[in-house]
């Protein structure tokens, strides 16, 4: 400490030496020392570019269609991962060898089976028999945490670069409760709330934030609407990786080769008095039915991440930078206000408050709980889900996660450099919640780092 | 627009004398004070309007500040550090990150504040210290051949003469500028330069009887060591204390300097109004600059605002 003080001394006296000599009129002593005004402040520090930072180079999805009726019915679960993962080494024209693991969120599925599958849709892939393979299961925010998990291993050094994926065919593992249930379970409220129906937890967030039938169906026509425009603006086309893959007619048994690049459940011509006619499903009187509800579907998507110092020897853009994650925990019998503890969580972690957030991707599972979050948390419904939700587009439980981070960077990219910071969060079934924040990659270029402070005390002349 | 971020605060920044497109780039955290540094080496971009301008080819951690570096005069891939530990630093490109640095010469008791490679004879180089020395060096000596020890404040820069191989300046602290032939005990003359502190001195790359001195009194002198009564020129025009100067590799009269008032200046001191260019580009304190021996008038800088410019004299540093 000394020597700092004694350095601090050294630069001072160049900016104001003590006057032993005549020539004093040449001098301005104006000058005094004062506390440096960048060094505190946090816009200072969100500047910096550093090598070791994780960053997200690509982030592909496959459509999503809706489960047993859609473009995917036909299709086996690895023939959806595998082409999600062929495209991102293949457009940034990667190596697959360098890889340092394939982590893939996946809900559904027998666990190790799965795990085979998708195994093997690396290999079908192209990738070799070098780069391992894993998958994650924290329910609905299993794609996020899969690249929550890959930016860990990148941080801790484990690897420099690693693709974080998910996958879900609701066609072929749709939600079903394996064997008996321990008795023991009626001993406690909370384990006996994970085991109710995710609709009925959307129930119990309706009744207890009154969340009206209305506003419901409202949130989900805006979904449409929002989602259909997007489509048509073909703004999803960047994200969409086209699978090439077959349809079997249900009464003839013909096969029919098909190429799906569009999300087939988003109905543009949606209103709130259609909606109005649909029955609740979970309770008598209830406000959630199929029309406000996420829409069970299949999809992949995948997300490649690597240091930003690999990113720029190898010349390849950055999307954005992971910045932080947080899952926490909530009551399980209103599991849907997952994001409403999440999100602040995370985006305080990254030193930012909820209003320096340009744009979230909350993922819609249901329109109560959907509704809930905006409101508890205040946020501008013009930065939400801007090219519409899960209601529309769908929600594969695994896939999810990945879906909303390639949706999210790519609208980043489109808004340019206004579009800084964006957060992707969801609720998870047993009441938890997960959310991330991301940063454009190239925000941190700006040329000046000095903030604007209220009185001109200070040397720099950013300060004027 | 030609510039690169720096995740510290830049000290110093030096083209190679071997490749037009290659940089050093000599960073400190905290502005120095208190902290890491790093070395950068960085690549221009042969396409003008690249979207990457300027890429890192190497870096080099460092456990204090790095004041300063110069590039070898033998060797394209050999880079030295002035550490603000008091130790320099050399490093070879060519080698694999674990095996750098390749030498560590620990003899400062302070920050060593600048080091100059001597052009003539290419195998020697100068570590100015505030510990009020400057050492003499060899590449494959393990110790300091010589230390000069006549100062009386820190010495923040020496710098060898671009014609003779044993003749060098040093500025000081102590207001006074030295110059010294190391074949003599002791230094050779003493010019009283300056009132006040006195943080660089270069050589004129044409007249080896001319040197500029830039000083905490804001001005720039430069002065004929044959008669150095009276300065040559008196150069005034920056706000603050003149940090750095440097004289042109390529017109005889330029002086390019940077300065705690944030700009660059360029200055010819044969004509009567001398500052021929200013650069506000930066938004701290500037204290880094040189101009390309390879290229006619491309300039670099640097300053506390963790970033480095590179362009063409008389175009602005900033523009797209």
């Amino acid at each position: 400490m000394e020597r700092a003080i004694e350095r601090q001394r050294v630069v001072l006296q160049h900016l104001k030496p003590s006057l032993t000599s005549s020539s004093l009129e040449n001098i301005d002593s104006a000058i005094s020392a004062s506390v440096c005004a960048a060094g505190d402040s946090a816009a200072y520090h969100r500047s910096s570019v550093y090598g070791d930072d994780v960053v997200i180079v690509a982030a592909y999805r496959t459509a999503l269609c809706k489960s047993k009726r859609g473009g995917f019915k036909d299709t086996y679960p690895d023939d959806l991962l595998a082409p999600v993962l062929r495209a991102v080494v293949e457009k940034t024209k990667l190596n697959p060898s360098e890889v340092g693991d394939i982590v893939v969120g996946t809900v559904l599925a027998p666990g190790s089976q799965r795990a085979s599958e998708c195994r093997m849709a690396a290999f079908y892939a192209g990738f070799p028999e070098t780069v391992p393979v894993r998958t994650v299961n924290r329910q609905c925010s299993s794609g996020l945490q899969a690249v929550a998990d890959v930016a860990a291993a990148i941080k801790a050094g484990f690897y420099d670069i690693g693709i974080g994926a998910g996958l879900e065919s609701m066609t072929t593992n749709p939600m079903a409760w394996d064997g008996s249930i321990n008795p023991r379970v009626k001993t406690m409220a909370e384990a006996q709330n994970c085991l109710l129906p995710m609709g009925v937890t959307s129930e119990n967030v309706a009744h207890r934030f009154n969340v009206t039938r209305q506003e419901q169906d409202q949130a989900a026509v805006e979904s449409h609407r929002k989602a259909a425009a997007a489509t048509a603006a073909g703004k999803f086309i960047d994200e969409i990786v086209p699978i090439k893959t077959k349809i079997v007619d249900p009464k003839t048994g013909d096969e029919k080769p098909v190429t799906i690049s569009v999300d087939d459940g988003i109905r543009p011509s949606t209103t709130v008095a259609d909606l109005g006619k649909l029955k609740p499903v979970f309770k008598k009187d209830g406000t959630t039915t199929a029309g406000n509800s996420s829409q069970v579907s299949d999809g992949a998507g995948a997300v490649l991440l690597m240091k930003r110092s690999v990113a720029m020897q190898k010349g390849l853009p950055i999307l954005g930078v992971f910045r932080t994650f947080a899952a926490v925990g909530v009551d399980p019998a209103i599991m849907g206000v997952g994001p409403a503890v999440a999100i602040p969580a995370a985006v305080n972690s990254a030193g930012l408050q909820l209003e320096d957030i340009d744009l979230f991707e909350i993922n819609e599972a249901f329109a109560s709980q959907f509704v809930y979050c905006r409101k508890k948390l205040g946020l501008d419904p013009e930065k939400i889900n801007v090219n519409g939700g899960a209601m529309a587009i769908g929600h594969p439980l695994g896939a999810t996660g990945a879906r909303c981070v390639a949706t999210l960077l790519h609208e980043m990219k489109r808004r340019g450099k206004d579009c800084r910071f964006g957060v992707v969060s969801m609720c998870i079934g047993t009441g938890m919640g997960a959310a991330a924040v991301f940063e454009r990659g190239d925000s941190c270029d700006e040329l000046c780092n000095a903030r604007k402070i209220e009185t001109n005390n200070q040397l720099s002349k950013d300060a004027l | 627009m030609t510039v690169f971020k720096v995740p510290f605060n830049g000290y110093s920044v030096k083209f190679s004398p071997f490749y037009e497109s290659q940089l050093a780039v000599a960073t400190a955290q905290n502005f120095g004070i208190l902290g890491n540094g790093r070395l950068h080496v960085l690549q221009l971009s042969p396409a003008p309007k690249s979207n990457q301008p300027i890429t890192e080819i190497a870096s080099f951690d460092t456990a204090d500040g790095v004041y300063d570096c110069c590039w070898s005069e033998s060797h394209d891939s050999l880079i030295i550090a002035a550490v603000a530990d008091g130790s320099l630093k050399l490093y070879d490109l060519s080698l694999p990150p674990t095996a750098n640095p390749i030498r560590s010469l620990q003899e400062h008791t302070r920050e060593v504040h600048a080091v100059d490679f001597n052009v003539v004879r290419k195998d020697s180089f100068l570590s100015s210290s505030w510990d009020d020395t400057v050492k003499l060096w060899t590449v494959d000596r393990p110790a300091s051949v010589r230390t000069f020890k006549e100062h009386a404040y820190c010495v923040y820069s020496a710098a060898w003469n671009p014609r003779h191989a044993d003749v060098f300046a040093s500025a000081s602290g102590d207001c006074t500028a030295r110059i010294w032939d190391i074949r003599e005990p002791g230094s050779t003359m003493i010019l009283p330069a300056h009132e006040f502190e006195i943080l660089s001195c270069d050589w004129n790359k044409y007249d080896d009887c001319i040197i500029a001195t830039a000083s905490v009194d804001k001005s720039i002198k430069v002065w004929d060591v044959r008669n150095f009564r009276v300065p040559v020129a008196v150069l005034n025009g920056h706000g603050y204390a003149v940090r750095k100067v440097k004289f042109s590799p390529h017109r005889a009269s330029v002086i390019a300097s940077c300065s705690y008032d944030m700009t660059v200046c360029l200055w010819d001191y044969m004509v009567e109004d001398a500052l021929i260019g200013r650069y506000d580009h930066h938004t701290e304190f500037a204290v880094g600059v040189d101009m390309s021996v390879l290229v006619d008038g491309l300039l670099a800088s640097t300053g506390w605002d963790e970033l480095v410019y590179v362009w063409q004299h008389g175009m602005d540093p900033r523009a797209p």
